[in-house]
């Protein structure tokens, strides 16, 4: 199993705390780490991260505003998680066929972040996410009841999400299934496996490859403006630029079809990121989702991303997409079976 | 050590040399002892996506759209003209271009490999670090990482291949291994097996043009290596930018609506 | 400590529904619940590739005849992390699939639960060639 090269107590000792905090003693003097730099004076955010965590994204409800465990409550949670959510257990139900396969499959980590949050989410101060606005609360059912009234007539299946959804129309099936978005890539949001960045910076531009599906944002930071307004890409349009050694990317220009935790956003999304290397080598990740007509407040997450020893591999979707084809033919038979087209 | 022998051979050497120089060479100057830098937004302007050889215009797929969409023609970029194909692996060629607006893996929206993304009709981006080199292509979002250490070998083949890069002077030389057989190397069937060992050189020849050349080999496919050679154009001035080309949406109905009817 | 450990029964119930158990497609679309399987088979062809992988076994029916069988896996990436690779499982080893059928009744399955003889969880107990 991939482990990060850096002790979670050394970690835990220059992180602890919401603020980019001034270094403790690491545990180990002869590990003193400096700031790397590029020939333009900027830090040198490149490198392999991972944000895998089994940290919350949302705070349970019962801990209230109480926002990092202490040693041994962070240890009594993780063992529960672990149990819970061993892959290798089998239930006779649709989640076990929604469990897909044996535990190394998966790759969601087994730690919590090193700070020990007990979210992702810090913004709001209870660490959930802000309730939607009344009018993309209607809207989001509608869709939901537009999709029931669907399935009532062959051709849907149980989606991941548990519940029918129309499955006979590559168009109809979920952004994953296409293979068009396997993660919210902005912001970087940890998934079930493979959940790596590979940066790479240069005068002005930070490249950040999301694994998943081979997804490069490529930031300028060189004081370009963003695309018109009637632009819109499935992954906005992100604009650079550095206060002090903090890189801050604004992206813009959505299209407002979105997946996963993100998919209550619409095209007026606003995400805004900050990353700073931190001692021993960890990146400071934060990110603000701001969406006024989605969620009533914005919402903001804090991930340090830890540096992997390996490496990104190849993840090509489309081109392997069998299960596309295997759920469509399917969905058609289920039509053709009762009497449709 | 004297004698006009000595001299006239010294200036057919010169003057050899001197040929090359302007043949082949970059005439950059590039700052001694400095790494070249290659960052930035590059593009083909030749129709080798086409049709890697030399050919006429022809017409396209879509006869109703006219002069709209066109086989242009082109000079060709493959030095000494042909590629060199061995016998049976031309008639897999010609297969080929039979079905190319079917086949062509272009055409599905997949990853094209190597070298052929580098000569599609759309921009990509080289992000020089300082030991990983990324490139970014627009189509596709294909990406490729070129290694400057020896990462080791690759654990399967992929669309693009696995990249390892050194300098030589002020070429980057960069060694690809590990692709499928999956792609084509243009639209006209033109193929290769899994067995591609591809060899690229990049050399500026002045600040906004990178002079490129691949040296292809394949045992399976053709009788010895070939060489493509071509200019890559920098994208300058403000707006340049890779934009979002997802084209998975434009092949699903060409790739599934057949599907289990 | 026990008063500590009470809340994290109810957080524990709102992590596992807000898993992200969706990085892959709708399983539920493509297998079958109501038609578990179990394969013995020997492994023909291997595809470590993405989003899934495949594995390829014939499996001898009682009656002699020879089914060939497509198993699905999950991401290559993971297998190239645990330092494994396209060799790591060799042609001729026999495995076990308890899985679900494929929902267009196909010779396909999950490879929900994939094991060798020995019991080991394939790919954690190693893949050794035929004897």
């Amino acid at each position: 199993m991939l482990r990060a090269t850096l002790s979670a107590t050394v970690i835990a000792l220059c992180v602890a705390g919401a603020a980019v905090a001034q270094p403790a003693a690491p545990a180990k003097p002869a590990e003193k780490w400096t700031m790397p730099r590029l020939a333009d004076g900027h830090p040198d955010l490149s490198g392999i991260w991972t944000n895998k965590t089994i940290t919350p994204f949302e705070r349970p409800p019962e801990l209230a505003n109480k926002e990092f465990f202490t040693a041994d409550e962070a240890k009594a949670f993780v063992k529960q998680t672990l149990e819970r959510s061993n892959m290798d257990k089998r239930s006779n139900d649709v989640s076990d066929v929604i469990g897909a396969y044996n535990a190394f499959w998966w790759d969601r980590g087994s730690t919590l972040l090193p700070n020990l949050r007990t979210s992702i989410v810090i913004e709001p101060k209870n660490g959930r996410i802000p309730p939607l606005t009344a009018a993309r609360s209607a809207a989001l059912a509608a869709q939901a009841q537009a999709v029931k009234a669907r399935c009532e007539k062959p051709g849907c299946a149980v989606s991941n999400a548990g519940i029918p959804a129309p499955a006979d129309e590559p168009q109809a099936l979920d952004l994953m299934t296409r293979c068009i978005s396997f993660g919210t890539v902005v912001p970087m949001l940890p998934s079930a496996y493979n959940n790596n960045y590979q940066i790479v910076q240069a005068d002005g531009v930070v490249a950040i490859n999301t694994e998943m599906v081979h997804q490069v944002r490529r930031i300028p930071t060189d004081g370009s403006a963003h695309l018109p307004q009637n632009v819109r890409q499935w992954f906005g349009d992100p604009r650079g630029h550095w206060e002090g050694d903090t890189l801050v990317v604004e992206s813009t220009n959505f299209k407002g079809e979105h997946f996963g935790r993100m998919a209550a956003a619409d095209e007026n999304l606003k995400v805004t990121e900050r990353f700073t290397l931190v001692p021993p080598g960890v990146l400071m990740y934060r990110f603000t989702v701001d969406d006024p007509t989605a969620w009533t407040a914005p919402w903001t997450g804090e991930i340090p991303l830890v540096p992997i020893d390996g490496m990104l591999y190849e993840y090509a979707c489309h081109e392997g997409n069998r299960g596309m084809e295997n759920i469509l033919r399917a969905a058609r038979q289920d039509i053709k079976k009762a009497g449709g087209k | 050590m004297t004698g006009g022998s000595f001299v006239s051979r010294r200036v057919s050497a010169i003057l050899a040399i001197g040929a090359s120089v302007l043949l082949a060479t970059p005439v950059f100057a590039q700052p001694k002892g400095k790494t070249p830098n290659f960052s930035g937004i590059w593009q083909a302007a030749n129709t080798a996506n086409w049709d890697l050889e030399a050919h006429a215009a022809e017409a396209g797929p879509k006869p109703e759209l006219g002069a709209l969409l066109v086989v242009p023609p082109g000079p060709g970029v493959v030095v000494g003209g042909q590629i060199p194909y061995l016998p049976a692996a031309l008639a897999q060629r010609k297969k080929n271009r039979e079905q190319r607006w079917t086949a062509d893996p272009e055409a599905r929206c997949y990853m094209p490999g190597v070298p052929r993304a580098n000569y599609l009709p759309y921009p990509f981006q080289i992000v020089q670090g300082t030991d990983k080199i990324m490139i970014s292509y627009e189509f596709a979002d294909a990406v490729r990482l070129i290694h400057m250490q020896d990462p080791g070998p690759a654990p399967a083949d992929s669309w693009m291949g696995w990249s390892v890069g050194h300098w030589e002077g002020n070429t980057l030389v960069v060694d690809v291994t590990a692709q499928n057989a999956d792609t084509w190397l243009d639209r006209s069937g033109n193929y290769h097996s899994d067995a591609l060992h591809v060899v690229e050189r990049y050399t500026l020849r002045s600040p906004d043009v990178l002079m490129y050349e691949a040296t292809i080999e394949d045992p399976q496919v053709f009788s010895k290596p070939w060489t493509i050679r071509m200019p890559l154009y920098r994208h300058v001035g403000e707006g340049a930018q890779l934009m979002e080309l997802k084209c998975i949406p434009f092949t699903e109905h060409f790739l599934y609506d057949h599907v289990g009817r | 400590m026990h008063r500590a450990l009470l809340p994290f029964a109810f957080a524990l119930a709102a992590l596992v529904a807000a898993l992200p158990a969706a990085a892959h497609h709708s399983f539920a679309a493509e297998f079958d619940l109501n038609q578990p399987i179990k394969l013995r088979g020997v492994v023909t062809k291997v595809e470590f590739m993405n989003p899934h992988s495949w594995i390829h076994i014939n499996v001898k029916k009682d009656d002699g005849t020879v089914e060939e069988w497509a198993v699905e896996g999950g991401t290559a990436n993971t297998l190239f992390r645990m330092g494994l690779n396209k060799n790591s499982l060799s042609v001729g080893t026999e495995i076990i699939v308890d899985g679900y059928r494929a929902r267009d009744g196909a010779m396909r399955a999950n490879g929900r639960d994939v094991t060798l003889p020995n019991g080991n969880k394939l790919f954690l107990g190693g893949s050794a060639p035929p004897q």
